[in-house]
């Protein structure tokens, strides 16, 4: 991701989108070995909750770009100004999802950390 | 998101609200337009809107799957009204008896139909940003206090 809009997430590390990736990893894997351990080796291989997160993180991108797109098409006329109005509303409410999201994941991360073995 | 279609029904209502402010200033702007003949004259126009018709699932109660709604703009069309007919022997429209031909442009009315479009352009802003609230609020679920 290479975007810089998405470059507007409080950053952790320089590339922000890989840190909140890998971190939803190292989440997954736990998570996945905590299961494991409890109830052995019946698990059905689900969509991980990696994918799902990227698929969120890519659908905010999109939109980020596409309120880009919709800033350069009215500077050049051919939007219309409550279209990209609307567009950059749309961008800024997926942009908190994402970020509240990562707050949440962020939360589960540091609560695994502590927790004492 | 399901917020997005919110959005959707108060952008559709924000494009015909724009259109009819065009439409009345382009009539305005018509208002001293002459022409030689009846037949040749500035027709003001008027905005046709059309409820949004209602979709699938709508139709078989099902709204909780997602309300679709707004309006469409259906037509710019011209309106028939009778020309004004001024008596200017020296125009270069006048015709044989001295008459020249003006569009029947309501001014008053154009004036009352610019500000109904600009007040229902704001109430429809306001219900978009009343979705934008309820969205942020769903955000504020858990969050610090």
């Amino acid at each position: 991701m290479s975007e810089p809009v998405i470059g507007a997430i409080s950053a952790v590390g320089t590339d922000p989108a890989a840190n909140l990736m890998r971190m939803a990893q190292a989440l997954e894997a736990s998570m996945a070995g905590a299961a494991g351990g409890a109830q052995g080796t019946g698990m059905v291989a689900a969509p991980g909750f990696e994918a799902l997160f990227k698929a969120g993180l890519d659908a905010t991108n999109q939109r980020l770009v596409a309120a880009d797109t919709g800033v350069q098409a009215l500077a050049t006329g051919e939007a219309s100004l409550h279209d990209v109005m609307i567009q950059l509303e749309e961008s800024r409410l997926s942009m908190q999802l994402v970020v509240q999201v990562r707050n949440r994941l962020l939360e589960a991360y540091q609560d695994l950390m502590r927790m004492q073995v | 998101m399901d917020f997005a279609n919110s959005f959707q029904i108060s952008r559709s209502a924000m494009a015909i609200e724009k259109l009819r402010m065009d439409v009345a200033a382009a009539n305005l702007a018509n208002l001293q337009t002459s022409a030689p003949d009846v037949a040749s004259v500035y027709k003001p126009l008027a905005v046709l809107g059309r409820a949004t018709p209602a979709s699938f699932e709508q139709m078989f109660g099902t709204f909780n799957v997602r309300f679709k709604g707004g309006v469409d703009i259906e037509a710019v069309a011209a309106t028939e009204v009778t020309p004004r007919r001024v008596q200017q022997p020296g125009h270069p429209h006048a015709d044989a008896t001295g008459f020249v031909t003006y569009p029947g442009i309501d001014h008053a009315g154009e004036m009352l139909g610019m500000m109904r479009a600009l007040r229902s352009y704001e109430a429809n802003v306001a219900a978009l940003n009343m979705a934008r609230t309820m969205a942020q609020r769903a955000l504020d679920i858990g969050g610090q206090q």
